[in-house]
């Protein structure tokens, strides 16, 4: 027994069963493709970055008037900024890792310029640079201090004899070949050595697929904005925060303080679309869930109540409860399992469309079985209620006129 | 017969109320969800200038290295940006109708009063053609005079919200302000006026707030102004000196110019005269790459920079297909619903109701329950936009739901939940007088 009442019911109105199963399948596309592009952004914002983003407050001041003098006033907001309690680290940086402005620059292995350049993310800071940052050196050494130097905007382009690279632009550069003690070309064939490698870390703009190509020259740029990078002892950022920006506003005049934020609201910032877009999707495939599971229990009920002269008929032929459930949950598996195989369909169409169209990652396959393992429970669920209801109808039923 | 079949469908709505409610709250999401993203794409996309966006043309010059093109993925693109050098020359030639050249930048309001701490405001340096081209409306004074441009003046145009700032609103055409240690003199102030996207300069981000002031292109070299935004080069070149830097093959300077029509007769011409002068600077040993001056007008502009992200586009046509989701609940409810009206519509059938009159209560009804869930749906957009604002931290009232937005959102709605009942609707009108009535 089972099939025989089942089908000659869905049969006998095709129209329903197959809206409903019509619908599970666009739904089925819709959720796995959206959960698959939010997976690829909450992955993309998850990324180590390297650097110790929770603990970094970052400054922006900028002096004017005849007689301001950038060089003084960096170091004295240096030292005003070390000698705050809870400060362990600061330096001048020409730009900021993942706060989406930065420097970028084409290096070589070989001073051969018909050879096209490895793209990278430069910064020039202090030795004090990567502690700021919380960065780790992998290898080879920090600047010394006498290699780092004020560089204004009038200074000679000078090549700093020695700069840091990361591990990855190490292995664009020169493969398997080990990169310590190596120089590297910059666009004008001059050379640099290089004397540290940095395991891994972020450069300025998180979209760009070279982000992790970085280059670091010694030096404390004193441009028109003078961007400060703070690292504090964990936990105490936030107290410190309005420490740094009172101190800093108190001690002179001469500049005006255009920001103080953490680094985390910076990077934030850069990947806003990614979370814009993840938190939207996941806003719509639980409307659409919802409302999918609403439907499904909502039909199941109808149809419940405009057949329970059958059911009552078919208990008081000697159908037990349980029959009438397994009847209903197998009606509904049948609908739930003909959407799911039309969606399978639907959702590589649809995910086709988005990788070819807007260069979306190919949809990983394994989401599909998942999604439709998924949706027979849901469905299931949705539809056990409705079905526990037909099976309460009584046996007498069939007696009387509906 | 319209208020009639407007009372049976309430009537009959007020029967199945939790089939009611799904039916409203599906065409409510789907309109809310659809009009949201919508929205963002209409706004992204929208022409921001659409009175001469055929007539503005934003030029490129192939200045770029002689090894390697501008853009390895798209080697035919010269850089989208001028150098300083060749934007003065170009105006200096005045080969357009109207011509301006700009960059972003920011100067130090100095205090008037002790108390007042200094303030740094963005200002866009450019020329007095600017206003013209771009149509800048105007509250208070004028822009500069092109004599201002010639012999570097220092007037500066204030917008509505600085102006507000510093003057309250009043009319401060004449007063001075000190910026870098030079007295400005300010001859206008603009009005509201925020083109979406921001057309004239895609490059440093097309949706962001609009410069706080205008100052003369012409003072870069005495202030020695450095640009914000975004600047690319690709020679060695010795740059210790401002004047270095200025005449250095860096890009960083944008050029628009405006054009008697969008003909391909006066953009061929205006190409000559672009081949013409940079073949005159070829000859000093400048622009070695193949000639590749282009103008793109405003549209095309927008379309080359991408202005409307891949991820709205990808959230429309997921919303679009969500819509079609709420639809199929629609016509699988309507459906479900309409048959257990069966008995009643036999009663009416066997009275005498003809398929017709039949047909059109059914289409009332949904009309209603249409309409309710558009206006729902309306409401749900303008939450969905607030969301969206704050997600993306864009200026409050970006994004907005205009009266052509409103208008599509209900009409989408009606026409939607009409199509969705004309199935359902049709299959109840086959229901035979009375044959229902007989199985009782």
């Amino acid at each position: 027994m089972g099939f025989g009442p089942m089908m000659s019911s869905l049969l006998r109105n095709k129209t329903g069963p197959l809206l409903v199963a019509l619908q599970i399948a666009v739904t089925l596309a819709i959720v796995i493709n959206s959960l698959f592009i939010i997976m690829q952004r909450v992955e993309k914002m998850n990324r180590p970055t390297g650097i110790d983003v929770d603990n970094v407050i970052v400054t922006y001041v900028r002096g004017f008037g005849e007689d301001f003098d950038v060089v003084s006033s960096i170091t004295n907001d240096i030292d005003l900024i070390k000698s705050i309690s809870g400060v362990v680290a600061a330096t001048v940086s020409n730009h900021v890792p993942l706060s989406g402005s930065g420097s970028g620059t084409g290096l070589r292995a070989v001073a051969d310029e018909t050879i096209t350049p490895i793209g990278v993310g430069r910064f020039r800071w202090s030795e004090e640079g990567l502690d700021a940052m919380g960065i780790e050196l992998s290898r080879g050494r920090n600047f010394y201090p006498q290699e780092v130097n004020y560089i204004l905007p009038t200074s000679e382009n000078g090549t700093p004899p020695s700069v840091l690279i990361t591990q990855d632009l190490a292995e664009s550069l020169f493969g398997e070949e080990d990169a310590l003690g190596k120089p590297v070309y910059w666009g004008d064939m001059e050379a640099s050595t290089v004397v540290g490698i940095i395991g891994h870390m972020h450069g300025s703009w998180v979209t760009w697929d070279k982000l992790t190509n970085v280059v670091i020259q010694p030096g404390k740029p004193a441009y028109t904005t003078n961007k400060y990078i703070i690292r504090v002892e964990p936990g105490m950022r936030d107290e410190l925060l309005p420490v740094i920006e009172q101190k800093l506003g108190e001690s002179n005049r001469q500049r005006v303080i255009k920001r103080v934020s953490t680094l985390e609201d910076l990077a934030a910032r850069s990947y806003q679309q990614d979370r814009g877009t993840a938190i939207i999707l996941s806003i719509v495939i639980s409307l659409l869930i919802g409302l999918t599971v609403l439907v499904i229990v909502g039909l199941s009920s109808f149809h419940v109540t405009q057949r329970t002269k059958q059911i009552g008929t078919r208990r008081a032929l000697g159908a037990r409860r349980i029959d009438i459930i397994k009847q209903f949950m197998l009606e509904n598996w049948l609908v739930t399992t003909a959407g799911a195989l039309l969606g399978a369909l639907l959702t590589f169409a649809l995910a086709y469309w988005l990788e070819v169209s807007f260069e979306l990652p190919r949809l990983d396959w394994r989401f599909l079985p998942a999604g439709i393992v998924t949706l027979w429970v849901m469905s299931s669920l949705a539809a056990f209620e409705p079905a526990r209801r037909a099976a309460s109808v009584p046996p007498a039923v069939a007696t009387r006129s509906v | 017969m319209f208020n009639y079949n407007i009372k049976l469908a309430l009537k009959s709505m007020r029967r199945n109320p939790i089939m009611t409610a799904l039916m409203v709250a599906a065409i409510a999401v789907g309109i809310g969800i659809s009009m949201t993203t919508l929205t963002v794409h209409y706004m992204m996309s929208g022409n921001p200038i659409p009175e001469k966006s055929d007539t503005l043309f934003a030029i490129t010059l192939d200045s770029w290295n002689p090894l390697r093109p501008f853009n390895d993925d798209r080697p035919e693109r010269g850089p989208h940006q001028v150098t300083f050098h060749d934007a003065e020359r170009l105006i200096a030639l005045g080969k357009a109708k109207r011509q301006t050249a700009m960059f972003e930048s920011s100067l130090i309001i100095e205090p008037v009063n002790e108390d007042e701490l200094p303030f740094e405001a963005g200002a866009r340096v450019t020329n007095a053609d600017f206003f013209s081209m771009f149509n800048v409306p105007f509250i208070y004074g004028s822009s500069w005079d092109k004599s201002a441009d010639s012999a570097a003046e220092p007037v500066v145009v204030l917008t509505r919200e600085l102006n507000e700032r510093f003057y309250g609103g009043e009319d401060s055409v004449g007063e001075r302000l000190t910026m870098q240690g030079i007295q400005f003199q300010i001859v206008g102030v603009i009005d509201n006026w925020e083109p979406t996207p921001r057309f004239y300069d895609p490059i440093n981000g097309g949706f962001q707030d609009i410069n706080e002031m205008f100052i003369p292109f012409t003072l870069t070299r005495a202030l020695e102004l450095g640009s914000n935004g975004s600047d690319w080069g690709w020679k060695s070149e010795e740059t210790t000196t401002f004047e270095q830097w200025l005449n250095s093959e860096s890009v960083w300077v944008q050029y628009w110019i405006e054009l008697d029509s969008g003909s391909v007769n006066d953009r061929d011409d205006y190409v000559t005269h672009l081949n013409a002068y940079v073949g005159e600077q070829k000859k000093l040993g400048r622009f070695e790459r193949p000639l590749n001056n282009r103008i793109f007008n405003v549209m095309e502009w927008m379309e080359y920079h991408e202005v409307v992200a891949n991820d709205a586009k990808v959230l429309l046509g997921l919303s679009f297909l969500f819509l079609l989701v709420c639809l199929l609940s629609t016509i699988a409810l309507l459906l479900t619903k309409f048959i257990g009206k069966t008995n009643e519509i036999s009663l009416r059938r066997a009275l005498g109701a003809s398929r017709k009159v039949i047909f059109n209560q059914q289409i009332a009804e949904v009309a209603v329950i249409g309409t309710t869930g558009g206006l729902i749906g309306l409401a749900l957009a303008g939450l969905g936009l607030q969301g969206i604002e704050y997600l993306y931290d864009a200026p409050a009232g970006l994004v907005r739901l205009d009266w052509i937005m409103m208008f599509a959102a209900i009409g989408m709605a009606i026409t939607s939940s009409v199509i969705a009942g004309i199935y359902p609707a049709w299959r109840v009108c086959q229901i035979p007088p009375a044959a229902q009535l007989k199985t009782q």
